[in-house]
C-alpha cells in the first residue's frame, strides 16, 4: 500500500503558482526523493504535507486516510514527523530535553497531573526520558545531553533535529536537505545512518535533496519537480538519462 | 515580628502569586500579557462583592474571584490567543483598560473611581504563607512535566512545537486560564488585605511591576520568580524616599536585563536537591583550585 | 453635522497617520512593535514647547528642533535598547520588553525631572477659521493638515525616489539578503529610526498645539498600533488609511455614543479587522517561511 498519496496538489501565493498539480506516491517502506532546482517548490510540498500551508486544490492521502486540512499537530500525530532546511531546533533547551518535548506522545498523563505527579506520571516521565536517552546515543548525542542546543555546532544540531522528529514514533520521516553543509566524509555517513533507521525504525522515507550522491545511492523512487510541476518520476536510473531532467536540473554531479 | 515585615511578606505572597501565573503565560509559555492587572481587579472586585454583599465565607469569596478571572480569560482567550507576539500584547493591554473603564462607569456595583472601602480584612499570614508555597510547588511541577516542555517549545518556535505533535493552542489556552485563576486568587487576597479597592490601583504601572518581576527573575525559572517578587517588592519599601525614581529604575533596569542578562537573575538555574549539590561541589572545587593555585603556584 | 465630524476625524487621523508610518516603518524593517515610539512623540512635543515659551523660538524653529531631536532621541533608543538584541539574534518577545523598559525609562524621567503638570502650547496661529457653507475647519487643523500632508509626501518620496529609501525598502522585504548585498545594516536601520523619530517628534508637536503636553501622553502609541494594524502592519500607505479610519472612528463614537468608552471603540475595531482580515486592510500578510 502507498504510505503517502498526492493527487493534483495546486498551491498559489498572490498569483504565483507554487506547486502545480503535483502528484506523487511513495510506497510504504520505501525511501522517496523530490529533487528539484531552487525555488522549485520542494519545501511547500512538504509544508502542504505537514499542514503548514492549505492547498488550494487536491489531496494528500496518509496511511490510507485522508489528511488535507488537518492541523499541522494533528497530522504529526497520526504518524508523520520532518526536520527543517533551517533546522528548527528549541534553543533554550538541552539536547536531552529537545528529544524529551517530542516524546511525549508516549505519555497521555493529564494536566492535572502535571501540577500534582502521580505514580503514573513518574512511571512515564521516567519512560520518556530513558527513550529520549536512546535515541541521543544513537546518534552519538549521548555524551553532550546536558548541552544547550544552541551551543552546539551545525552538524550535530541536524543531528539532534533527526533524533528529536524519531521521538514520535513516526511511521513516515520528511528530511529537508539532510545532507546541507556536509563533507563527502559526512554525506557519506549520513547515508548509512538514513539506510539504518530506516530498518531500524521502519521507516517509509521522503527527502528533499541536492547532494545527487545520496539521492543516488539511497532513492527507490525520485520524483523531479520544476516550478511547481511534476517533469519527470521514476526510479534512478531513469531519471539519471531523462533529458528533460537534464535540461532543468542536472548538469552538476549525476 | 513587626508589622512593617509582616506587611512586606503579605505583599511579597500576593505579588508572588500573580508572578506565578504570568511567569507561566509570559516566561514559559511566551505570550507577552501586559494587562495583568485587569485580571488582578476582577478578581479583586468579585470577591469584595460576595464578601461584602452577599456574605459570602472567605474561601467562596476568593473561589468566585478565581474562577471569574479565570473564566474570562478562557473566552478573551479565543479571539486573542492565535494572534502573533505584538497583537496579543497589545490586546491584553486594552482588556485591561477595558476591565478598569468599566469599572470606572458601574459605579452602582463597583463604587466608580472611588472604589470600594472596609472591606473586611480576612488575608492572614496562616493562609497565604503555606498556600503561595503550595502553588509554587505545583508550578513547579507543572514546568517540570511533559506539558512544561510543551510550553517551552511553543515560547522557542510554534513551527516546530506544531511539528512534534503540540497543540500549540490548547497549550496557550491552558497557560492564559491559569494565570487568570492565579491573578483572581492574588486580587482577592489583595482587596482582602489592603481593605479597600480603586481602579487607580489596577492600571498599567500594576500590571507593569508585575512584568517587571517576571523579567527579572522568571522567565525561564520559578525559582527566580520567587527570588524577584519577594526582592522587587521589598525594595520599594526599604527604599520609601526615592519612591517618585523607582520607576524610572525600574524602565531602565527592564532595558539593562534584556541587553546584558535577558534570562534574568537566576537564568534557568532551579533550586532543586541536586543544584544545591552543585553548589555545593562546585564552591569545593572552586575553592580547592584557589589554595593550589596560592600555595603550589599552579592549579 | 456627519460631514463637521468626518472633518474632525480626517484632522486627528492626520496626527494618527503621522505616529502611525513612523511605528510601520520600523515594523517593517525589524518586525517588532516600538513600544516605545509614543515618548519620542512626547518628548517631540517637549521640545517644541520648551523652544516656544522658554527659548522664545519662531514656530518653524520650534517644530524643526522637535523632528531633529526627535529623529536623534529614536537612533539613541536604537542604539541603546535594540541593537543589541539585533546583534545577538534575539527573539522578539525581548525586543518587546526592552521597548516597554525604554517607555517606562523616559515617562517617568520627564514625570520625575519635569512634573506632572499639563502644558499648553502659546497660541502660534490665530487667523480665523476656514468656512465652507456650514462646515468650519480650524486654523489650527489647516496647519497640521498641510504639515502631515507635506511630511508624508517627503518620507514618500524619500523612500520611493532615493538610492537611500531604496535600500531601506530592500531591508524592509529581507534585511539579510539587503546586507548580502552590501547595504550596511546598521546605517540603514539608523536612519529609519530618524526618520520615525522625526515623524513622532512633528506628530508631538501637532498634537501638543492641538491639545496638552504631558508625560505619559506617549500612550497615544496605542493608537499609531491600531491604525498601523487596520491598515496593515508594514505598510505605509495602509498606516495612513488605517489611521484616517481610526480618526473618524473615534470621532463618531465620541460624538454619536459616548467619549468615555471612544477607547474602546478603537480596541474593537482592530479586534474585528483583524478577525476578519489579519493582514490588514492593505497589508500583506507574510507568512512565516518553514
Amino acid at each position: 500500500m502507498d504510505m503517502l498519496s498526492i493527487d493534483n496538489l495546486c498551491k498559489n501565493f498572490g498569483g504565483v503558482k507554487a506547486v502545480d498539480s503535483f502528484r506523487c506516491a511513495v510506497a510504504e517502506d520505501r525511501i522517496h526523493a523530490i529533487i528539484g532546482p531552487n525555488g522549485a517548490g520542494k519545501t511547500t510540498i512538504f509544508n502542504l504535507i505537514t499542514g503548514i500551508y492549505e492547498p488550494d486544490q487536491g489531496s494528500i492521502q496518509f496511511d490510507g486516510t485522508e489528511i488535507t486540512g488537518l492541523q499541522p499537530h494533528q497530522i504529526a500525530h497520526r504518524g508523520i514527523a520532518r526536520t527543517f532546511q533551517n533546522i528548527r531546533l528549541f534553543p533554550e533547551f538541552s539536547v536531552l530535553e529537545n528529544i524529551q518535548t517530542a516524546g511525549h506522545l508516549r505519555a497521555n498523563y493529564s494536566v492535572f497531573e502535571g501540577f500534582v505527579p502521580s505514580p503514573r506520571r513518574l512511571r512515564q516521565e521516567r519512560a520518556i526520558r530513558e527513550h529520549a536517552m536512546d535515541l541521543a546515543r544513537m546518534v552519538g548525542l549521548a555524551d553532550r545531553a546536558g548541552e544547550m542546543a544552541r551551543n552546539l555546532p551545525y552538524g550535530h544540531q541536524r543531528r539532534l533535529e533527526i533524533a528529536r522528529a524519531l521521538a514520535l514514533d513516526p511511521k513516515l520521516l520528511l528530511l529537508d536537505e539532510p545532507a546541507a553543509g556536509m563533507n563527502p566524509d559526512e554525506t557519506q555517513k549520513l547515508i548509512e545512518f538514513i539506510q539504518e533507521i530506516k530498518e531500524r525504525f521502519h521507516l517509509t522515507i521522503l527527502l528533499i535533496e541536492h547532494h545527487m550522491e545520496v539521492v543516488m545511492e539511497l532513492c527507490d523512487h525520485i520524483t523531479v519537480i520544476d516550478f511547481g510541476k511534476v517533469i519527470a518520476s521514476g526510479p534512478p536510473a531513469q531519471i539519471q538519462n531523462d533529458p528533460l531532467v537534464i535540461e532543468a536540473y542536472l548538469g552538476v554531479g549525476a | 515580628m513587626s508589622v512593617y515585615v509582616q506587611g512586606i511578606i503579605f505583599l511579597s505572597c500576593i505579588n508572588l502569586i500573580a508572578v506565578l501565573g504570568l511567569s507561566l503565560l509570559t516566561g514559559f509559555t511566551g505570550s507577552f500579557n501586559f494587562g495583568q492587572a485587569g485580571f488582578l481587579a476582577i478578581g479583586a472586585y468579585v470577591s469584595t462583592i460576595m464578601t461584602m454583599k452577599l456574605h459570602a465565607p472567605f474561601a467562596v469569596a476568593l473561589a468566585s474571584g478565581m474562577l471569574a478571572s479565570g473564566g474570562v480569560s478562557f473566552l478573551l482567550g479565543f479571539p486573542t490567543l492565535r494572534l502573533k507576539g505584538d497583537y496579543f500584547a497589545i490586546a491584553t493591554l486594552g482588556f485591561a483598560e477595558a476591565v478598569r473603564l468599566l469599572v470606572e462607569n458601574l459605579e452602582k456595583v463597583t463604587g466608580g473611581s472611588r472604589g470600594i472601602v472596609a472591606i473586611p480584612t480576612k488575608t492572614s499570614l496562616t493562609t497565604l504563607v503555606p498556600l503561595t508555597l503550595a502553588l509554587v510547588w505545583l508550578m513547579r511541577n507543572y514546568i517540570g512535566s511533559r506539558h512544561g516542555r510543551s510550553c517551552v517549545a511553543v515560547r522557542e518556535d510554534e513551527v516546530a512545537a506544531q511539528a512534534i505533535a503540540v497543540p500549540v493552542f490548547r497549550y496557550k489556552q491552558i497557560s492564559f486560564f491559569v494565570n487568570g485563576l492565579l491573578a483572581g486568587l492574588a486580587g482577592g487576597f489583595l482587596a482582602h488585605y489592603v481593605g479597600f479597592i480603586q481602579p487607580s490601583m489596577f492600571g498599567i504601572q500594576k500590571s507593569t511591576e508585575l512584568i517587571v518581576m517576571v523579567i527579572f527573575g522568571g522567565m525561564h525559572s520559578v525559582t527566580g520568580a520567587v527570588v524577584s517578587a519577594v526582592i522587587l517588592t521589598s525594595l520599594p519599601e526599604i527604599l520609601r524616599a526615592a519612591a517618585a525614581w523607582r520607576l524610572v529604575m525600574y524602565g531602565a533596569a527592564v532595558v539593562f536585563i534584556m541587553v546584558v542578562r535577558p534570562e534574568g537573575l537566576l537564568g534557568s538555574w532551579e533550586l532543586t536537591f541536586q543544584s544545591l549539590r552543585n553548589l555545593g561541589t562546585g564552591s569545593a572545587r572552586l575553592a580547592r583550585d584557589l589554595y593550589s593555585r596560592v600555595v603550589h603556584g599552579h592549579a | 453635522m456627519i460631514w463637521q465630524e468626518i472633518i474632525n476625524g480626517i484632522s486627528i487621523g492626520g496626527v494618527y497617520a503621522l505616529i502611525a508610518v513612523g511605528y510601520s516603518l520600523v515594523y517593517s524593517v525589524l518586525n517588532f512593535s516600538n513600544f516605545a515610539h509614543g515618548e519620542v512623540l512626547m518628548l517631540g512635543a517637549y521640545v517644541g514647547f520648551y523652544a516656544l515659551t522658554a527659548l522664545h523660538a519662531p514656530f518653524w524653529l520650534a517644530l524643526g528642533l522637535a523632528v531633529v531631536l526627535g529623529g536623534v532621541i529614536a537612533m539613541a533608543l536604537e542604539k541603546i535598547g535594540y541593537r543589541p538584541l539585533r546583534l545577538r539574534k534575539a527573539p522578539t518577545l525581548y525586543f518587546m520588553i526592552s521597548a516597554m523598559g525604554l517607555s517606562i525609562f523616559l515617562q517617568n524621567f520627564t514625570l520625575v525631572t519635569i512634573g506632572p503638570n499639563f502644558r499648553t502650547y502659546p497660541e502660534v496661529f490665530s487667523f480665523a477659521p476656514l468656512e465652507f457653507g456650514t462646515l468650519s475647519i480650524g486654523s489650527l487643523d489647516v496647519i497640521i493638515f498641510v504639515t502631515t500632508a507635506f511630511c508624508l509626501g517627503l518620507l514618500t518620496w524619500f523612500i520611493y525616489k532615493t538610492r537611500l529609501g531604496v535600500a531601506v525598502q530592500a531591508a524592509a522585504y529581507n534585511m539579510r539578503v539587503a546586507s548580502l548585498m552590501g547595504i550596511n545594516q546598521d546605517l540603514v536601520v539608523s536612519i529609519v529610526f530618524f526618520m520615525a523619530g522625526a515623524s513622532a517628534g512633528i506628530a508631538g508637536v501637532m498634537f501638543g498645539m492641538k491639545y496638552t503636553v504631558y508625560p505619559w501622553m506617549g500612550a497615544l502609541t496605542i493608537k499609531a498600533f491600531i491604525a498601523a494594524v487596520v491598515g496593515g502592519l508594514g505598510s505605509l500607505p495602509g498606516a495612513v488609511l488605517g489611521a484616517l479610519l481610526l480618526g473618524i472612528t473615534e470621532t463618531f463614537a465620541a460624538a454619536f455614543v459616548s467619549s468615555a468608552f471612544r477607547d474602546l471603540f478603537s480596541f474593537a475595531l482592530m479586534i474585528v479587522i483583524i478577525i476578519l482580515r489579519p493582514g490588514g486592510l492593505m497589508g500583506v500578510l507574510a507568512k512565516e517561511k518553514a
